[in-house]
């Protein structure tokens, strides 16, 4: 299992699609930096498929103003988190 | 574990050097060994000696600095990526005939085989682009 | 490409940036061959807009700047045997194996989660 690290938006880019399409079936995605605006209800769905293996970072939620705005399906992880999902992962993969 | 660290976005440009640098620290609060953080494409900048960023935001570079100082990481640049940007230590100023140079230790400048190596070397390598 | 010719190794660089507009391809392909240098086994995969690296007919910039062509015309040299193509950025592109300055294997998206899977390292550039 890989951790994807995402920092784009599906708004503005193609990088989170070259991601998806990079990942495998237990595969986790987490979003950070620009890449939480992903969270946002209207673009979750370009995650769909990845239910309990989506993630976004808790402070750059907070400092966009998207914390109370996040899909439902977003698991939300602080920074001690992430470090624990690089431990889980056999490894990392970063899309920017 | 044994962590490396790879920052390929320029500071104050891009966010990626405060998520490296706020992931790193939290690294070692966790115990983990932080074996370099390896600093290439437009990262080589967060080596620039002279940055003097506003005193109410956040100082990248003393950043860093304090990170080695407390825990010994590694900071190791790319010099082909510095030396295309301006960003010379001491020793690469002399040997190219500069007045002045634009990094200092604890950065160093290194060969790119440093990064294939720690890559390879640590249990997990995390990436930080711009 | 089937999953049992996929190829392995210890490095995968993952090239997604067209050359001359930015530094991303020159500095990937510099991760690359410095790692195959080291006697690394090296793959390099080539995705979006990454594969117009490869179009034949590429020259040097207006201000002399090199490019990144003459560097994969040597990539033989450096015993980087991997050189894998991403089929859907292909037939975005319009372009085909004939538009390429070197032999290469295309990959369908399927193909990818097993490609990074199967190497120690990944590199995005």
């Amino acid at each position: 299992m890989l951790l994807h690290i995402l920092n784009r938006s599906p708004l503005d880019s193609r990088v989170p699609e070259q991601a998806l399409i990079s990942m495998g079936p237990d595969d986790r995605l987490l979003l950070i930096e620009d890449g939480v605006q992903g969270a946002l209800p209207a673009l979750a769905v370009h995650f769909d498929g990845l239910e309990g293996r989506l993630f976004a970072l808790r402070e750059d939620l907070a400092s966009r103003g998207l914390l109370s705005r996040c899909d439902k399906r977003v698991r939300l992880v602080d920074v001690a988190d992430f470090v624990t999902l690089t431990e889980e992962a056999e490894r990392t993969v970063s899309w920017y | 574990m044994r962590y490396a660290i790879l920052l390929l976005g320029a500071p104050y440009s891009h966010q990626a050097a405060h998520s490296a640098l706020r992931f790193t620290r939290a690294l070692v609060e966790r115990g983990h060994e932080v074996a370099g953080v390896f600093f290439y494409h437009d990262g080589v900048q967060n080596a620039a000696r002279l940055a003097a960023p506003p005193q109410d935001e956040p100082h990248l570079v003393d950043g860093w600095t304090a990170l080695h100082a407390e825990h010994g990481v590694p900071l190791q640049v790319c010099i082909a990526a510095a030396l295309r940007r301006g960003l010379l230590d001491e020793r690469e100023a002399s040997r190219h005939g500069k007045s002045g140079h634009s990094v200092a230790p604890p950065f160093e400048l290194t060969g790119l085989g440093q990064l294939v190596d720690l890559g390879l070397r640590c249990d997990r390598l995390v990436a930080f682009g711009p | 490409m089937s999953e049992q010719d996929m190829p392995g190794g210890e490095l995968l660089v993952i090239l997604r940036h067209a050359p001359h507009g930015s530094s991303w391809l020159r500095e990937g392909l510099d991760a690359a061959l410095v790692a195959a240098a080291f006697e690394r086994r090296v793959s390099l995969l080539f995705m979006g807009e990454g594969v117009t690296a490869l179009l034949d007919g590429q020259q040097a910039g207006a201000l002399e700047q090199k490019g990144t062509a003459p560097t994969l015309a040597m990539l033989e040299m450096y015993d980087i045997d991997a050189l894998l193509v991403e089929d859907e950025a292909m037939r975005r592109l319009g372009l085909g194996e004939d538009d390429l300055m070197l032999p290469v294997r295309r990959v369908g998206g399927e193909a990818i989660p097993g490609l990074l899977a199967a190497h120690q390292l990944v590199l995005n550039f």
